[in-house]
């Protein structure tokens, strides 16, 4: 991307950014969002699945951390400010669309329901999409876990601070979406490596 | 002792550090057991990985736009507020002295009306006379007044809080930043979206004014956006040309002056 390229190394950092926007500096928070937009948008379309959901998202999100610049407390990242917009911006347009019917919010019923007992090995569908629908099984809480933790690479302790809610709920989490999400990412796995066997422990991955 | 086979959930939970001690103890006992379970322990792993791997979906090109024309138009939005909270301690006086000016209405509706106003009480101006043709279905970011007036201002004058009405036109920070690609886009959708973004108030200063009268040769332009421009601080100037809807855009650097006006690029948009 043409933004990437022109980033020069004496940059300045991401809270001066946001101090200069808030003061008035009107190419400062343009600057920010080239900056994170990529990952930002990651966040949302993994979040949401609907590519026209995720984008409305992000806008919204971009136009939030616009207007809230001057209440960033500076205790944390910027970016994980920005993301825990994206993510809540992700949030009020599910409750917004109340809940498309392919997206089961934490109910177990109609997740039994959904969930494929055998996978069909002969599914062609891509990775990434297979990822997707998967996805689209877990609550919001679970696939906004995994996706900041397993998908983003972000540490228990950064996705927390994302999510406002303490570490051990963000462990919580992704081991609940994982433990959802294993028989459904099954038959790609077996494709993938036949024999997985061994000695290997766990299975998350703490940081 | 090697009870019912462990679910996802315990093992998730294991991987985690979830479990009380005595728990962990009997499930890893288990597992040292059981290859069942461990290799159900592995899918998770897996799980993991397979998320890790989940290749990474890239930023639309026009979503990248649309979100950079947002941010511009919210910037000008909040600008807007900000100035016109500045210029309403001077309003009281500006009215009346309104009777003795002529006031012009630019075609565009209530916010050009406050701009012509703003821009209309130094009687020493012609304006009418040098209204820019202005198409009626649309209203510009900045308005535009007297066009010679912006060759009134010599360069390398001290900047002035009477910039605005000896200029005849407000300057923009719209945030943008222009593309050589889609110059003539960005132009187009700040112009048209005038009714929506309004005015953004700051008057050129000496320098700006005598850049921006040396390369529109004295006529008004309708847009003087600083702001960037492949990625660098740069001023986005247009200037209605002669058929209605068509634009002639300059780019010049910051340090434009009316001896050295630094163009980096020059085209004409169409809307």
């Amino acid at each position: 991307m043409a933004s990437l390229s022109m980033r020069r190394v004496d940059e300045v950092p991401d809270k001066e950014l946001l101090a200069r926007h808030a003061q008035g500096d009107p190419h400062a928070f343009a600057e920010l969002v080239h900056r994170h937009r990529d990952r930002m948008w990651a966040v949302a379309i993994r979040t949401l699945g609907d590519p026209e959901e995720a984008a409305d998202a992000l806008q919204d999100a971009c136009l939030s951390a616009f207007r809230a610049a001057g209440r960033f407390r500076g205790d944390a990242a910027v970016t994980t400010w920005l993301h825990r917009i994206v993510v809540n911006a992700c949030l009020d347009r599910i409750r917004r669309k109340s809940v498309r019917p392919a997206t089961p919010m934490g109910d177990d019923a109609t997740f039994d329901a959904v969930a494929p007992k055998m996978p069909d090995p002969t599914d062609a569908h891509g990775v990434s999409l297979d990822v997707r629908t998967a996805l689209e099984q877990l609550p919001f809480e679970q696939r906004a876990a995994l996706v900041l933790v397993d998908m983003m690479g972000y540490s228990v302790d950064d996705a927390a601070q994302v999510m406002e809610v303490p570490p051990g709920t963000i462990k919580s989490r992704c081991a609940r979406g994982r433990a959802r999400l294993a028989p459904l990412l099954g038959h790609h796995r077996n494709r993938r490596d036949p024999k997985n066997v061994g000695g290997v422990e766990g299975g998350g991955m703490p940081k | 002792m090697n009870p019912a086979h462990l679910d996802y959930d315990t093992l998730a939970d294991l991987a985690e550090g979830l479990l009380e001690d005595d728990q962990a103890a009997s499930v890893s006992a288990h597992l040292d057991t059981c290859a069942e379970c461990r290799e159900r322990s592995a899918d998770l792993a897996d799980v993991s990985r397979i998320l890790a791997e989940a290749p990474v979906p890239s930023l639309p090109p026009d979503l990248a736009e649309r979100i950079d024309t947002a941010i511009a138009a919210e910037s000008l939005e909040t600008a807007t507020v900000v100035s016109l909270e500045q210029r309403r301690g001077r309003r009281h006086w500006r009215i009346l002295s309104a009777a003795a000016a002529t006031v012009v209405v630019l075609g565009g509706g209530a916010v050009a009306g406050k701009v012509a106003l703003d821009g209309s009480d130094d009687a020493g101006h012609r304006h009418s006379a040098n209204t820019p043709a202005m198409d009626g279905t649309r209203s510009t970011v900045t308005r535009s007044g007297p066009g010679t007036a912006a060759g009134a201002a010599p360069s390398g004058e001290v900047p002035t809080s009477e910039g605005l009405r000896s200029a005849g036109y407000a300057v923009s920070h719209s945030g943008t930043d222009y593309r050589t690609g889609t110059l003539g886009r960005q132009v187009d959708r700040l112009l048209g979206k005038g009714a929506e973004l309004k005015v953004q108030g700051a008057p050129p200063d000496g320098r700006l004014a005598g850049c921006v009268s040396a390369v529109t040769r004295g006529k008004a332009p309708g847009l003087v956006d600083e702001a960037r421009f492949e990625g660098r601080q740069a001023t986005v100037i247009a200037v209605q040309s002669g058929r209605p809807g068509t634009w002639d855009v300059w780019v010049v650097g910051p340090d434009c002056t009316a001896q050295n006006p630094h163009v980096l690029k020059q085209e004409q948009a169409a809307s």
